[in-house]
């Protein structure tokens, strides 16, 4: 029995030994299944690795390129800041200076170190052309952080004082630094226009001289022939005086054209200066018209005159007007054929800030494919000339001049043989404009 | 200076200073034909006779004779009729400075400046001077200007 027994045990613990090798076996090679597919996914963990790290290598050196062609732009657009030949201030939006060039410092004295910090108040000083400090234009600051650009008015240079207490006259231009929509600060630039002033002033000489020279012959003609025709030196034939009337009207139309050359000449220069002052521009205007009469009688025109009974005084330069009405007039006139009707209107304009001038004819009129030059210089229609109605083609150029710079505007009808308007709109008062 | 006198007894005097020796000839002419006496000069110094050294503002006579027949001859002048532009270096504007710093009646006698120069400031810098009247020469006749001479000292027209 004990055998039988023992060797019951002994199978059993055979099975159950090798059931246990099997297990072990089973476990041994699911592990090893666990094991090889972990290494592959190490491996191919590693492999990713790798990848990025090449991808992180390359693009932490396209960083580098990307900084150092960054910096070498930023050097570049410093470097052309630096060498701008203009003066350069840029400040922030409290006005603080952040950067000049180089122009800055050799136009003020001033170095970069100086005054980078400072406020531009204080390094910039300005005074006008009579010496009396200005502060740095408050106003133009304000309007340029709200957006706008200001340039300075090459008529009235401002002096800019150097940190010796010398001064030079600049032109200067300040527009608004924009970040993203926003005015972060703003850059002035400026420049010595010294010589611009002299040229200025040599040129407004030249013009002086050679009207003066100009005229002085032309007077010599005016009085020696207005001295025969008046009988001082003996009485003149019939013919004589035929010949000398017609020495007498050329001289005057040189010496109108002189006139005209001369104030085309100042407007171009800009050297004509309003000198506004109360004008009672209903008398201005019948003087001008009483001065034509008789060359309306002659031409036989009927003339109908329309004054605002309300006009007030207003505040512009009377020689100038007086210049503007004369020219529309005697254009009027000029151009309608005998018999002709002519009306000019005076009136205040419903906003009361301004008046308006209209003169309307039933003359020549402008052919309509020459309305676009009619302002231009020395431009005349072909209808006037072919008619051989005399002119300068200077009297229109001169009007827009005047009128703009006054703040005003003109503008015109016309219809071939039919006539013209002009109108002319101006404001009551030298501070408005159109 | 050069004085040339009207047949008129009560003639009024006028100084004509002008450098165009054509335009002086005319204005004088005109004038004397209108009963003016007139008194010509070219320069700011034969304005004044070239007997008085100056001194760089006025006048400095060397002798009080000669600085009262100066002022005699001068005192007979009713009007003056000065071109901007003169002979030399000095010009209207020196004229009347000089002119006036006399004071007195000197500075009483109408001046009418006759000049081609129509630059703004100069004919501002005149009325400053409180001259009587600027005319620009090329656009005015001689009658006009004479017209308004006599209207200023009251003479009755021809």
């Amino acid at each position: 029995m004990n055998s039988d027994n023992t060797a019951k045990n002994t199978t059993n613990y055979r099975d159950h030994t090798q059931a246990a090798i099997l297990n072990v076996l089973e476990d041994y090679q699911e592990n090893a299944v666990t094991s090889s597919r972990q290494s592959r996914a190490i491996l191919n963990i590693l492999e990713d690795l790798e990848t990025s790290n090449k991808i992180l290598e390359t693009k932490t050196l396209q960083m580098a390129e990307a900084a150092e062609t960054l910096l070498q732009k930023n050097a570049i657009d410093t470097a052309i800041l630096e060498s701008i030949g203009d003066g350069i201030i840029v400040t922030d939006s409290l006005g603080h200076i952040t950067f000049v060039n180089r122009a800055f410092e050799e136009l003020t004295g001033w170095t970069a170190a100086e005054v980078v910090g400072d406020t531009i108040q204080r390094v910039l000083l300005i005074e006008n052309a009579n010496g009396i400090r200005e502060d740095f234009l408050p106003d133009v600051i304000t309007a340029v952080l709200d957006g706008n650009h200001y340039t300075s008015d090459a008529t009235k240079p401002y002096f800019f004082i150097r940190k010796n207490g010398t001064r030079f006259p600049a032109s200067s231009i300040i527009t608004p630094v924009r970040l993203h929509e926003t005015v972060i600060g703003l850059v002035t630039s400026f420049r010595n226009i010294t010589k611009e002033m002299d040229i200025d002033k040599a040129k407004t000489e030249f013009v002086s001289l050679a009207s003066h020279q100009l005229r002085s012959p032309l007077s010599a003609i005016n009085w020696y022939t207005e001295m025969l025709l008046s009988g001082d030196v003996g009485t003149l034939t019939d013919g004589q005086e035929k010949y000398l009337t017609e020495v007498y009207k050329g001289n005057q139309r040189m010496i109108t054209l002189v006139n005209a050359l001369l104030n085309v000449t100042r407007m171009s220069l800009g050297t004509f200066v309003l000198e506004p002052e109360l004008v009672d521009i209903i008398s201005l205007l019948q003087n001008v018209i009483a001065e034509q009469q008789p060359e309306i009688d002659k031409k036989q025109l009927h003339l109908s005159q329309h004054f605002d009974a309300a006009m007030p005084t207003m505040e512009s330069d009377a020689k100038l007007l007086r210049m503007v009405l004369q020219n529309l007039v005697s254009n009027a006139i000029k151009y309608t054929p005998d018999g002709g009707n002519i009306n000019v209107c005076l009136e205040l304009d419903q906003d009361k800030q301004h008046m308006r001038f209209t003169v309307s004819d039933t003359g020549c009129g402008i052919p309509e494919r020459q309305h676009p030059h009619i302002f231009t210089r020395l431009f005349r229609a072909d209808n006037v000339r072919s008619k051989d109605i005399e002119g300068t083609g200077l009297g229109l150029y001169i009007v827009k001049a005047i009128i703009e710079n006054s703040g005003g505007r003109v503008w015109f009808e016309s219809k071939e043989n039919i006539g013209s308007i002009f109108h002319i709109e101006l404001p009551m008062t030298s501070s408005i404009t159109t | 200076m050069n004085m040339k006198s009207s047949n008129q007894i009560t003639a009024k005097t006028i100084l004509v200073i002008e450098d165009d020796a054509a335009l002086l000839l005319a204005i004088s002419g005109k004038l004397e034909r209108n009963g003016f006496t007139v008194i010509t000069a070219r320069s700011v110094e034969t304005a004044f006779t070239i007997e008085f050294p100056k001194t760089a503002d006025h006048l400095t006579p060397t002798t009080i004779e000669s600085a009262l027949a100066h002022v005699q001859a001068l005192e007979k002048v009713d009007a003056i009729w000065l071109d901007h532009n003169l002979i030399g270096e000095e010009d209207g504007l020196d004229f009347i400075v000089k002119f006036k710093a006399n004071g007195g009646i000197w500075s009483t006698i109408p001046i009418f400046v006759v000049s081609n120069s129509a630059n703004p400031d100069l004919i501002k810098t005149y009325a400053e001077l409180d001259i009587h009247h600027y005319f620009l020469k090329a656009e005015h006749r001689l009658e006009d200007i004479i017209t308004e001479i006599k209207n200023t000292l009251k003479v009755r027209p021809d």
